[in-house]
This record gives C-alpha cells, structure tokens and sequence, in this order.
C-alpha cells in the first residue's frame, strides 16, 4: 500500500508536469508554424483522449464481467478512422471552411445556421456527458482509495469518504481545467498546449497500461498459461454469446461516439491543423487502441484468478501489481490513470464550455446586456472567458451530481454506455448534414429531440434506478401501469439487451422522425445554400474567370449556341473559330457571347452541363439564386399582367352583353315610339284626307277636325320632346350641372304650379312640408318637372269620389325626402315594377288620360342624375304613393 | 491504382472490416477451441484488426491530395 499523501502529491505534481508542458507547446507553437507539436503523430496521440478510465480501468473490468465485449467500444472508432475517407474528412474539411467550433456549431450551420438547435445540441451534450465524466470522477476516487487501501484512513484523507473524494477531485479538475483551457481565447479554438499536453497524457497511459500488461504476463507465466489457469477455473474464456444484439450496439454506438462525443469532435475536426494528418491518424489511431486493448483480456483474466473473491474487477490494473509488492509499477499505472482521467474531462469540458458559452451564454448575456461594455474586442473575449469558465464549472458540477445520485452502482463501463448512447443520437444528423441535401432545419430538430427524449427514459433515466424507488417502480411496471413503455424493453419487446433496447429505439425513431419531417417539410434559402455547401463539399469550382475543366463535344457546343444565340450567329462564331472549337479558350468565349444573352450564370449553369467535368461553384449557385429570382418575379409580373388582360377581357364581354341588351332595348324602343307616333298620325292623316277630300263639310265639323288635328299634332310634338328629353338626359351624365339648392323652395314652386290644375279637377291638394331648410345638390328646374310630373299624375289619375293628393316632405339625417301619395286607382302589384319603364302606362291610365307613358322614365333618370332615388311605395288598397329621397349636400349632413 | 479505385478500395476496406466484425462473420470464429494459447475468437478479432490498420496505412500515403481532388 502506498501513503495517501504521496498518492496525492504525485497526482499534483503530475499535474504540474502537465501545466508545464502545455505552456512550453503554446509558446513554441506560436513562435514557429511547423513544429514536432503539429505533427500528425501527435494529433494521433491527442484523438486517444478516446481512452479514458473507461478504458484504463472500465476495460478490464467490462472484460473481467463480460468477456471480449469490450473490444466493441475500440472496433466502432477503428471501423470509421479505416473509412477517414468517407466522413471524417468531409467533417475536418467543412469545418475548416465554415469555421466550425464544435459540434452544436456543425449542425446548426448546416441546418442554416439555426440558434435554436445549437442550443438543443448543447443541452442534450451537456446532460449526456455528465454521466461520462461521473465515470472519471468515480475512477479517479475509487483508484486513490485502491492504491492506498487501509492507508487512506491516516494522513490528510483522513475521514474523507468517496463522495468528499470525488467532490475534491471534481474541484481540483474544474480548477486545473480553467487554468488550462481559458488562459486565452483563439479565434479558430484551437488549443495548441492542451493538445500537446493531451498527447503526452496518452503516450503515458498507454506505457502504463502495456507495463502492467506484460507484468501480468510475466507473473502469470505466459498467455496460454493465464487462459488455461481461468479456464480450470471456470471462467467463461471463450466470452460464448458475444456476437449478439448488445454486441451490435455497442459496435453502432462507438462508431458514433467517436465522431460525436464533443472532446472526439474536438481534437479530431476542431484542434486539427492539417487536413493530411488524417493520413497518418487512420491507421496510427486504432494502432493505439489495440495496443491499448491488447492486455485488457488477460489482466482481466489473471486478476479474476489469482485476486481474492469480490476485488473489484475495475481496478485490477491497479490492485494486480499492488498484490504483488510492485509499488512503483502501481503507481505508474495510478498515473496512467489518472492521466485518461484527466485528459477526459480537460478536452470534455473545454469542448462543452466553448458550446455552452457560444450558443447558451454569450447570446444571452449579449441579449440583456444591449451590447454595452462589449463594444470593444477586449469586453467581448473577457465575457467569453468569464463564461467558459462558468461553464466548466457548471459541466463538472453536473458530473458530480450525477456520480452522488448513482454512487451505489459499481461498474464503470455501463456508465460510459449511457453517454455513449446519449451524443450518438447525434449521429443521424450529421450523417444527413454531410450526405443528403434535403435534411431540413425542423427535421433535425425534431429528430435530434425525439432521439434525446427516448434516450432519457429508456438509458439515462434507469441509471437513477438505485438511487429512487420511483424510478425502479416506472421501470418495473411502465409509467401509469403502462406495461409496453418499461423503459428497458420497448413496445413490449422484452426479450432484448436493455443497451439494444435503448439504441434501437431511440436511434431508430430518431432517423425515422429525421427523413419523413425532411420529406413533408421546406428549406429556407439559407438552408439550401448550406446544405449544398455541406453536401456538395469537394465540388467546388475555382476562382471566378478560370477556364472550365474538360472538353465537349463541337456538336453540343454548337447546338447551345443555336439554341441561345440564333442559328446565324452561332454558325459566324464556329466558322471564325475553325479548328479552335471545342477548346478550353473557345468554350470561355462562348461562354461570355452566351452570357450577353441569358446572364452570366445561367451561361455558366449551361456550359457546364454541356462540358463535362465541371461543376457549379456556390457564388455561382447564389448568382443563379439571384437571377431565377429575377425570373421569378418577371413571370409573377407576368402573370399579373395577364391576370389584367383576363379581366379586361370579362368586362369587354360585360360591356358587349350590355350593349346588346341595349341595342334590344332600343330596338323596342324604336318600335314602341313608332307606335306611338303612329296614333296620332294616323289620326292627323285620315281627319286632313276627309278635310281635302269632303268638300261639302259643315263649318262646325270642319273645325272640330281641324281642331283634333291640331291637338294630336301638339300630342305628337309633346311626345317627340319627351323622347328628345329623355335621350339627353340618358346620354347627358357629363353635361349634368347640380349645384346646392333648396329643396323647400322646389317643393313649393311645384305645388303652385299644380294647385291650379288641382283647382280644375276640384281636388283637395294637401301639403305638409317638415323638411325645412334641406339643402341638395340638384337642378332646381329638373328637381321641379319631376315634382309637377308626380303631382300632376296623381291629379290625372285620380278617380276618386273625393280626391285627395298628399304631398309630404321631411328630412333625415343623410337625406330629404318627399313623398306624393294618393286616394286614386293606385297601381296593380304586378305593373309596380314596370311603371317606371318607357311608354308604360298604368292599365288604368292608358284608358283614361293620354300620355306617351314617358314620364316617370324621364323623372326617374333626373333623380338618379341628382344621386337620388325614386321609387314607388308598396301600399294597400287604394292609392299609390312615390317617395323621392335625395341625399343632402354635404355641408348640410356635416351639420347634422 | 487508379484514383477512383483507391477511393473504392478504402471503401471496400471499411465495409468490410465492419462485416468481419459483426455476426455472422465474427461467430464463425467461435469455435471454443485455443489458438496458440489464446481463444481463436479473440485471434480472430485482433487479427482482422491488424490486417485493417495494415490496409488504412497502405491507402493513407496512396489515396488522393487536397491537390488532386476529385473534380
């Protein structure tokens, strides 16, 4: 057993050694530009951050339970750097270009740049790590108390339990990670000194763990001999039923923790200063990692047969040597260990910080802050500095959280799985960001939610199982007694893993929520653009004005320019180049005529499909955005315009409709005034026949023809008027002239004239006049015809014993209103309608009195000409009464 | 080899890795029997991991620059 003091002293001053180291590497990273530091051997040696205590510690124990089960977490990650090709250069490519930080940055810049999902990505980050960096703070706390057993109850550890140890450790990494991680803020977040140090860390847990390797060789004489001691044993060596679902899973979710665990995307995209170093990583990283799992099996093995019953598995790597007197080799690996510790959570929580403090803190502080005292440069990376480190504070705390609430779970390896499963839910999106152009904005959102919410009940939640008996009651009967939601088997599906159980699902409807949302949503133009940015990475055309690659064929070159330019042109421009057709310069030439005629990208969009081996370049994807936009809002003009002509058209038709009715009309008209006229001239014609043919007449009959002649002359004259009226006033809107008149004093003038004929016809002639002062704009002669039309019928027609004509007048808010009514015939229910038509009479009145029937046509276009109305009230039993109403000129309704 | 086919073959390399390693491929190995010492599974698995990092290291020097991008 070793001191707990010199334990932790030699924790510190590794620590010490680290600062050291990474300070040095910053210094000699900034003064040259081609350092060893920027080799790729160490940006290898930094991606080994991968192996944490999981694999240092967790490992052996994972094998010591499970057999070769935890050779998946190391397969998944060599599978994908074997296929660097395929993805991670696409992601260290793209994230070079659009300056990507992190992974939260990733998705939201493809997802056109998207707030809301960076800031989703670096939640479910920040709750999906926790649990991974409560597995170092475990490790590191169960291996201090393991390397110094009984000692740890003297010296300053002295009563100090597992929870104040890990609360230490926790403090003391948080501490050590903002001196690391925060001394300065790099535009591109690259930290030169932490990766330097973050390498050093790996070449030493790596000579640890092959010196404890091949000490547990030679002590236990030799490979065969270990397996054969635990297969006597009857330790299961064969590790039967490997291959299974969990297998799978583990397998699918170290592929995707590899490139989605936020330290991986990190060190790998972010941290990487050379595109080729991807080369070297490719085969030199999963190098490491099976140097790294080589001796998992039989330290497991060895420490399963020769440690006593119940030694925890997990510290094997520590306890084996311990066992066995080697104190130097133990505290070489408690080193090590520490060292996968801390390279974790150091790299980890830089990662977060730099999402937490880029997509949660800085946009709010900014926001509430209205930018003051963030003005200058220096505010802004203060700010940023102040905030990562809160961060990190926050991401460790939540670490520690996690590890009390779960501290009386054992094993390691299950913990890591938990986050593992947790950030592959990533996974989906980014496959779709880097390959496939539909992927929307709401889709990845949606998709990335519904993996994290699956993942949450189904694998983070479970692990609260000892901690609450809420939880284990949820997961023993289902939520509400639901049975088919246990979280640890699905839908019912009872017979799976519960790790297979939570991936399935959980990455199952993640994809699904992510394609069909893509299929039934749009992208906005921002999206589009990023999305072929993303996807259409390595197809890129260079500067604007270099010659396009390849060659065509003169046939398709020529039929583009006839197409485009006219067959006369294009055959002058082929004739002129000659031989020279088809040429590089000759197709730019083209190009150039062609862009005169349809833009220059949609030029460049044609020649390239015509010459093979070129592609189309973003400025010019935007360029055509630009022009089909024009286009777009030409066709829209278009349409408008042609919407116009549509319309034109239908009131064309309207008015021809009208036209024809009007002809009718007049036709009818026509024949209605020839019959009309022809009465009277018959009349005239055949009394002048008897006076020029009789010459033997009487004097008195003599007259009384001549007499009749004259009369129905003068019936004609009137008639011939009121047609001549009539026109004028139909066609004679324009010439109309209403000036402000008093209504009253019309009125009274009317009543004057027909008082008399009313007199004649011995009539009572009643007038009540309440309208007083109206004022209307009218014609005050026209207003008057109309008023002596209507009372001079009411005189005519009326047939009544004791004849009675009503004339009243009044006045509303907006209008003057008179009404003549009488005690006559009235007007039968059918001809109301009619009256009011040309040559219409009443039947009554076409017996009784003469009348061309024009009047009430000729009153009712003198009213509408004034804005009024005339209409005839319907009334019961005898009488009939025409109102007027016309509207008050305006200033009059003002004052009102 | 051709451009285009060295990027097949990193394909074929990766794909086939991930084959090798999944069942049913990776139980027919599983033959409960000791290879030199050690269970034939486990010499299968670290063996098909050699002959990967053998093939990402043949390709890594061969597979296209950044100059000699596909167009």
């Amino acid at each position: 057993m070793l001191s707990a003091d010199l334990v932790t002293a030699t924790g510190i001053a590794y620590v010490g050694l680290l600062f050291l180291i990474a300070y040095v590497s910053d210094r000699q990273a900034r003064k040259s530009k081609s350092s060893f530091l920027r080799s790729p051997f160490v940006y290898t040696l930094a991606i080994s951050v991968y192996c944490t205590s999981w694999t240092f510690y967790g490992a052996v124990g994972s094998a010591a339970r499970n057999g070769l089960e935890y050779l998946a977490i190391y397969l998944g990650p060599t599978l994908v750097f074997i296929g660097w090709w395929f993805v991670l250069r696409r992601l260290v490519r793209i994230s070079h270009n659009q300056r990507i930080t992190s992974i939260a940055d990733l998705l939201s810049s493809r997802f056109g740049k998207s707030s809301r999902l960076a800031v989703l990505v670096t939640v479910i980050a920040v709750i999906g790590i926790a649990p991974y960096i409560a597995l170092q703070l475990k490790a590191v706390t169960s291996s201090i108390q393991a390397i110094s057993g009984a000692s740890a109850a003297q010296g300053t550890l002295r009563g100090v339990d597992d929870v104040g140890l890990a609360f230490g450790v926790a403090a003391g990494m948080a501490l050590f990670t903002v001196l690391f991680g925060t001394r300065n803020v790099d535009a591109k977040e690259q930290h030169h000194g932490v990766v330097a140090a973050i390498a050093f860390e790996a070449v030493v847990k790596l000579a640890a763990l092959i010196a404890v390797g091949l000490f547990v060789v030679f002590a236990g004489g030799g490979l065969e001999a270990i397996f054969s001691r635990a297969e006597a044993a009857g330790v299961d060596i064969y590790s039967t039923g490997t291959f299974d679902d969990r297998w799978i899973a583990m397998n699918v979710l170290s592929i995707a923790a590899i490139i989605c665990l936020p330290r991986q995307f990190q060190i790998t995209v972010v941290e990487n200063s050379d595109e080729n170093h991807l080369r070297t990583a490719a085969w030199a990283f999963p190098g490491y990692l099976l140097l790294m799992s080589l001796f998992t099996l039989p330290i497991a093995l060895y420490g399963l047969t020769s440690m006593p019953a119940g030694a925890n598995p997990d510290m094997f790597v520590l306890t084996l040597p311990l066992a066995a007197g080697q104190e130097g080799l133990a505290l070489f690996a408690f080193i090590g260990g520490f060292s996968s510790a801390t390279s974790m959570i150091i790299v980890e929580s830089i990662a977060l910080s730099i999402m937490v403090s880029n997509h949660i803190v800085m946009p709010l502080v900014l926001r509430f802050t209205q930018g003051q005292g963030v003005g200058d440069g220096r505010g802004v990376s203060q700010l940023l500095l102040a905030s990562r480190r809160f961060s990190i504070a926050l991401i460790l705390s939540l670490g520690f959280g996690y590890f009390y609430l779960t501290r009386d779970s054992n094993a390691l390896a299950p913990i890591g799985l938990i986050s593992f499963c947790g950030v592959a839910q990533f996974l989906p999106a980014i496959i779709a960001a880097l390959f496939w152009k539909d992927a929307s904005l709401k889709a990845a959102t949606a998709a990335v939610a519904v993996g994290f919410v699956v993942w949450a009940w189904s694998s983070f939640m479970p692990s609260f199982e000892s901690a609450s008996p809420l939880v284990a009651q949820l997961m023993a009967e289902g939520p509400w007694g639901i049975y088919w939601l246990r979280p640890e088997a699905l839908f019912g599906v009872a017979d799976i893993d519960p790790l297979a159980n939570a991936v399935f699902w959980s990455l199952f409807l993640n994809t699904a929520t992510l394609v069909v949302v893509s299929l039934f949503t749009s992208q906005s133009a921002l999206e589009r653009v990023q999305a072929t940015l993303f996807v259409d990475l390595f197809r890129r055309q260079g500067p604007v004005g270099t010659l396009m690659r390849g060659s065509a064929a003169t046939g398709d070159l020529q039929f583009v320019a006839q197409r485009v330019l006219g067959i006369e042109k294009a055959t002058a421009l082929f004739a002129g180049a000659g031989a020279e057709a088809g040429t590089p310069q000759f197709i730019d030439r083209l190009e150039r005529e062609l862009a005169g005629s349809i833009g220059a990208a949609s030029a460049h969009v044609m020649m390239s499909k015509v010459v093979a081996g070129s592609a189309v370049s973003l400025e010019e994807v935007l360029q055509m955005a630009d022009e089909t936009q024009q286009a777009i809002e030409y066709s829209q003009q278009l349409e408008r315009t042609s919407s116009e002509l549509r319309d034109t058209a239908r009131k064309l038709e309207e008015a021809n409709r009208q036209l024809r009715e009007l002809d009718s009309q007049k036709d009818e008209f026509l024949s209605q005034v020839s019959h009309e006229v022809r009465t009277p001239m018959t009349s005239i014609r055949s009394f002048s026949e008897i006076l020029l043919g009789e010459q033997h007449l009487e004097e008195a009959e003599r007259q009384k023809f001549v007499a009749t002649i004259h009369k129905e002359s003068l019936r004609l004259t009137k008639l011939l008027d009121q047609i001549l009226d009539l026109n004028a006033l139909e066609r004679g809107k324009a010439a109309w002239r209403n000036v402000p008149t008093d209504a009253e004093a019309v009125l009274d003038q009317a009543v004057e004239v027909c008082s008399a004929l009313a007199r004649q016809r011995q009539m009572r002639l009643v007038v009540d006049k309440q309208g007083e002062g109206a004022s209307i704009d009218a014609d005050a002669d026209r207003l008057s015809q109309v008023l002596i039309n209507l009372v001079s019928n009411a005189i005519k027609y009326n047939d009544a014993p004791e004849p009675v004509v009503e004339v009243r007048s009044r006045r509303s808010r907006r209008h003057y209103i008179v009404e003549v009514a009488d005690n006559g015939p009235g007007i039968a229910r059918d001809e109301r309608t009619l009256v009011f038509e040309k040559f219409s009479r009443g039947a009554t009145g076409a017996v009784t009195a003469p009348g061309a029937g024009l009047g009430l046509a000729i009153s009712r276009q003198i009213i509408s000409h004034m804005n009024g109305r005339l209409e005839l009230l319907p009334t019961r039993g005898r009488g009939a009464c025409f109102r007027i109403t016309l509207p008050l000129s305006g200033g009059a309704a003002v004052a009102e | 080899m051709e451009r285009r086919k060295l990027v097949s073959a990193a394909l074929v390399l990766t794909l086939l890795g991930a084959l090798l390693f999944m069942p049913p491929l990776a139980s027919v190995f599983q033959i409960h029997r000791l290879v030199f010492g050690v269970p034939a599974e486990v010499i299968y698995l670290f063996t098909v991991w050699v002959l990967l990092i053998v093939g990402a290291w043949w390709l890594g020097s061969r597979l296209p620059r950044e100059s000699e991008d596909e167009g």
